[in-house]
């Protein structure tokens, strides 16, 4: 029961129920702003019949060359709208915006310690692709799975075959 | 912002020097980079780029007039070299001198007339100055040299943007026919090429609501080349416009096979088969959906439909919705049976989601209240549970709690015990679930059982609002903090035990909480409402200055920022966010609490801060923009108690209080204008503001008395009642209080000191009558009700002494500057003079008499006994083994005795200050 919309300046004032959640960041004005004038169509918000948020995600298409691809910036559900399939109406547009704009494919970064995340994004077809040690600052800093999917374009999935070896932040390009 | 351009273009010997001048500016080591400009200009003094970056850093060395007169010096000389620009530009946009950058860069492009880079920085100066025409005409000149798309398109969206700024309804039209003939002279052509230009194109048809062109456009291949598989979803808004019903009706249904759970497909769906209905002409061939039985027969065909895999709520809700619409002006029974039967239908499905509920609200509170209550328990049993069944595994505590809720939305009102006695009823299963170890809450995810406390808490509220009893309270607040214990993450437990400490008036309690909200940037705005506003009304003025600063940060920066994003949209390309972002960016720009907490912080650092200049606000916004976000705490009221008025009606007494308190800010920066060395005529405009500002004030406070003074019944997801209320309805009386401070302080700044004795005579009188129409602290020892008014009415008093003793300050510069000593000061002094010394002293030492009148009330306040609480026995009943220790009645304590120690402290230097006056 999802009304599937492009997110909007105003929708930053109705979120906190679905930012006020621990894994969940809130970013400063002017991060929100350059995605919706750089990549609005890679900006999405679930609601509700009664007009509450229940999720949204975002993104963008980045890289050069066969590394044209579509990334999830970030991705949250409210905890009282979880378990509903949401998230994965929301990555399923998100990998469909990303095919129109004929990217090799999606990627997105997570925290190791988030199964259930990587549980659903393996349900979507994602692998692990790589690791990236010490992505996320905090105390101690946390790796990211680099987890990818490909696109259509992508017809030899060159795109997804795992790295055997991990790597640092800076190496991300 | 990094200052050093992305591109430098000789590579040379000039980058080399100028190089540390950048690592120097974009380190923030302003004084080193002005050294290092300097070297560098020793040895090449025409170098303009090294002049651009001094001027630079002198500017952010605060000085700021010889960076000016630097750079218009520079700009005399026409530079159009990007470097020179790029941080000339820098300085102008720092110091908010935007016209200056078009002038900049139009005398740059007239000596490179064909320098691309040149003109793009052009066409973005006139974009961060909002000058329409001037952008249409550097994005055309642009496009003349460097036939490039984007840069058509600016030119395009340039006009567009100049006929919505235009009143004048015939500019309106030739403009928007200008914009449209230039796209479809690009189409013929064949030249457009992105998405973002098709929308532009619509945009512009949308402006002459020319539907069927837009439709047109829509579904002809053009479209589809640009935006591919976006057709059907786009033709829907269009279809609407113009009317196609059947068309429509027949497009959602095949949208809503596919995606069943599309309600942005649902709602035109069912306006497309309610506009059929009432249309005579039946047209069966279509297949299109035009009665209210073959409308239920398809939601039944998806229900049906639907695999055996995941159920989706759309189908269901879609019923209800049908039930609904159906019912606005008729009787849907014989088609679809009672609404109670199919939200209780609905609720067997999705019981185990907590989304069930919320999801039926609005549905709930179309049924009739009669009906409802009558039929209030079958929510509760119609899954087999009552109040206290014990249900074990995490589905089945989720189902039973959405029962509860149902039940209790849909209750009639209950007298206090029967709410007492729910709380309980969900107190004890709550606790059943922490011994059976059903709280299966981690660090990042809450756990279903949180929803019985939370209920709880929300019946405890109830029910003290009634009894006028904060027992209650001190009881949902323990059950609360024991929530949160357990499952760290539910922020519905701390935004509610927020609201609750603030409702006894305990900022310090609601402080411990509020830092584990880890509220920030935009949240600031959004949730202020529930924490940075009520810290002064609740007697803590010094800790609310520091999150009325961030606030006033965080107001600050963005304005310097919201113009960028503009510049960001033309660059890519977003013409339909251009609108959006310029909207957003005014609607911060006038937000109502940023305006409140500019003058809240100017008010409370003349109280609780160090002696300083006054923070004087930015000027008020002609109509404050309400970003309050009331949706963060979730009500259970029924539906029969939910205001739809109440976003509108608070907010309403939250500008009028903005109003009264810039009122209050303006006079006193006028007074402290006033009270230089100028003569009394040279001073006369601001005296006369000054007293424009005073009059309005004392009649905007009577206005207000009339207006506001009734009570406000309170809800525990709203916000507590506006301060207007204790402010203009106190017995202290402010408005003569006030206005009589601040007309001694003008008359003694006119020279009119005669007058101004006067008004400091009356002060006299009003000041020795108004300590003593403060209301006594509530007697001990049951935990207070009363206590948070009492506060609120404490802290307007002191705000005042703040304001007094600060024109006290003042008005003594006046009579006797400090720089004449003391011993001179007399004999310098003409009887005149005397005689108001004189009576400020004496004023001086009433305001002291009242502080220590103060002092001694918050010596002597009470203490309370907040041991009310049967939680930990009912713990310690249940053997649990678990050493948690409740949290609130400490807090409560120590939050209030906190707060009283701070606020004599103030009062200690306040009365100190009052004294090296004399």
């Amino acid at each position: 029961m999802t009304t599937i919309r492009p997110f909007t300046c105003e929708d930053m004032l109705h979120f906190n129920k679905v930012n006020l959640d621990p894994l969940t960041e809130t970013y400063g004005l002017s991060f929100y702003t350059q995605y919706l004038a750089h990549w609005p169509e890679f900006f999405l918000v679930a609601e509700s019949p009664s007009e509450e948020i229940m999720g949204y995600i975002m993104g963008k298409a980045e890289g050069h060359g066969e590394n044209w691809h579509g990334h999830v910036t970030a991705l949250t559900v409210s905890p009282d709208y979880r378990r509903l399939g949401i998230a994965a109406t929301l990555m399923n547009i998100l990998e469909e915006v990303s095919e129109k704009k004929k990217a090799y494919f999606v990627d997105l970064f997570v925290r190791v310690s988030n199964k259930v995340a990587i549980n659903m994004y393996k349900n979507l077809g994602y692998i692990v692709y790589r690791t990236v040690l010490e992505y996320y600052s905090g105390d101690p800093d946390e790796d990211a799975y680099d987890m990818r999917k490909a696109c259509s374009r992508d017809i030899n999935k060159k795109s997804v075959v795992p790295l055997t070896h991990p790597v640092r932040p800076e190496d991300v390009d | 912002m990094a200052v050093r351009p992305q591109h430098m273009h000789d590579g040379g010997i000039v980058e080399r020097r100028l190089r540390p001048i950048y690592d120097w500016l974009d380190n923030g080591n302003n004084k080193k980079a002005l050294q290092e400009a300097e070297k560098v200009l020793k040895k090449s003094p025409s170098l303009q780029a090294a002049k651009a970056l001094k001027a630079l850093a002198l500017y952010r060395l605060g000085k700021g007039p010889e960076a000016h007169a630097l750079l218009d010096a520079l700009a005399e000389e026409k530079p159009s070299d990007d470097s020179t620009l790029q941080a000339m530009t820098i300085s102008y946009r720092e110091s908010q001198q935007f016209h200056k950058v078009c002038a900049l860069y139009e005398a740059a492009v007239k000596s490179e007339p064909t320098n691309e880079e040149l003109y793009s920085h052009l066409f973005m100066s006139y974009v961060r100055v909002g000058d329409y025409r001037s952008q249409q005409r550097s994005a055309m000149a642009l496009y003349k040299f460097a036939p490039k798309n984007p840069y058509y398109f600016w030119a395009v969206m340039s006009i567009v943007l100049q006929a919505k700024s235009t009143d004048d309804v015939t500019k309106k039209g030739i403009l928007l026919s200008l914009a449209q003939r230039m796209v479809d002279n690009f189409i013929t052509e064949n030249k457009m090429e992105a998405e973002q230009e098709a929308r532009l194109y619509i945009m512009i048809l949308e402006l002459q609501e020319k539907w069927n062109d837009i439709l047109n456009f829509i579904e002809g291949p053009l479209y589809s080349q640009l935006v591919p598989r976006s057709t059907a979803q786009a033709s829907i808004p269009y279809m609407k416009k113009l009317g196609h019903w059947r068309r429509l009706n027949l497009l959602c249904k095949d949208l809503l096979w596919d995606n069943q759970d599309r309600w942005d497909y649902y709602l035109p769906y069912f306006d497309s088969v309610f506009q059929l209905i009432n249309n005579t002409e039946a047209d069966s061939e279509s297949g299109a959906d035009d009665t209210a039985e073959k409308c239920h027969e398809f939601i039944c065909q998806l229900v049906e439909s639907m695999s055996s895999g995941r159920t989706l709520r759309g189908p269901y809700l879609a019923r209800l919705e049908l039930w609904k619409r159906l019912s606005v002006d008729g009787d849907p029974t014989a088609l679809l049976g009672s609404g109670v039967a199919l939200c209780i239908q609905y609720l067997r499905v999705f019981a185990s989601k907590p989304c069930a509920v919320p999801d039926l609200k609005p549905y709930l509170a179309m049924i009739p209240q009669k009906e409802r209550e009558d039929r209030c328990r079958d929510f509760l049993t119609c899954l087999g549970y009552d109040e206290n069944s014990e249900s074990e595994s995490q589905d089945d505590i989720q189902r039973h709690i959405s029962c509860l809720c149902a039940w209790r939305l849909t209750s009639p009102t209950c007298t206090a015990d029967e709410y007492l006695d729910v709380a309980a009823t969900l107190r004890r299963q709550y606790l059943r679930c922490v011994r059976q170890r059903l709280v299966a809450a981690t660090t990042t995810e809450f756990c279903a059982a949180d929803g019985y406390g939370i209920l709880a808490a929300h019946h405890y509220f109830y029910a003290a609002v009634q009894q006028q009893n904060a027992s209650p309270i001190v009881e949902a607040l323990c059950l609360l903090e024991l929530v949160l214990h357990k499952s760290p993450a539910n922020f519905h437990a701390k935004v509610l035990l927020i609201a609750l400490y603030h409702l006894l008036g305990n900022a310090v309690a609601a402080e411990s909480v509020y830092r584990r909200l880890e509220a920030k940037h935009v949240q600031l705005v959004s949730l202020g409402w529930l924490h940075a506003a009520r810290l002064a009304p609740a007697l803590a003025p010094a800790r609310a200055l520091p999150l009325l600063a961030d606030t006033h940060a965080f107001h600050r920066h963005h304005a310097k920022d919201s113009m960028e994003h503009l510049t960001y949209a033309y660059k890519y390309g977003t013409f339909e966010k251009l609108v959006e972002l310029s909207a957003w960016g005014a609607r911060l720009e006038t937000c109502a609490w940023c305006a409140l907490a500019a003058r809240e912080r100017a008010l409370l650092a003349l109280l609780a801060g160090p002696r300083a200049p006054l923070h004087a606000p930015p000027r008020l916004p002609a109509a404050p923009a309400d970003n309050r976000d009331l949706n963060a705490i979730v009500s259970w009221d029924p539906p029969q108690c939910i205001d739809p008025e109440l976003k509108s009606r608070t907010f309403e007494l939250d500008v009028a209080y903005l109003r009264l308190k810039d009122a209050l800010v303006s006079a006193i920066a006028l007074c402290i204008e006033c009270s230089d060395n100028r003569s009394a005529e040279e001073k006369g405009p601001q005296l006369e503001e000054l007293q424009a500002c005073i009059d309005a004030f004392g009649g905007a406070m009577d206005k207000c008395r009339e207006k506001y003074g009734g009570k406000q019944r309170l809800s525990v997801s709203t916000p507590l009642p506006s301060r207007i209320i204790a402010f203009v309805g106190s017995s202290v009386p402010y408005r003569e209080l006030y206005t009589c401070a601040l007309r001694m302080t003008g008359a003694l700044c006119g020279a009119r000191a005669a007058r101004g004795r006067e008004r400091g005579v009356e002060l006299r009188a009003l000041l020795a009558a108004s300590s003593r129409a403060l209301p006594a602290p509530p007697a001990p020892p049951a935990a207070p009700w009363p206590l948070r008014d009492t506060l609120e009415a404490y802290a307007n008093y002191l705000e005042f002494i703040g304001v007094v003793t600060f024109l006290l300050g003042v008005c003594n510069e006046l009579t006797a500057p400090a720089n004449t000593k003391k011993t001179k000061k007399k004999a310098n002094q003409s009887p005149d003079q005397i005689l108001t010394s004189e009576l400020l002293s004496q004023l001086n030492d009433d305001v002291q008499d009242v502080i220590a009148y103060l002092e001694d009330v918050f010596e002597k306040w009470p203490t309370y006994d907040y041991s009310v609480s049967k939680l930990e026995d009912e713990m310690a009943k249940l053997d649990i083994n678990d050493k948690y220790q409740c949290p609130v009645e400490q807090k409560l304590k120590n939050g209030l005795d906190e707060v009283l120690t701070d606020v004599k402290n103030i009062l200690k230097k306040k009365s100190k200050y009052l004294k090296s006056l004399q």
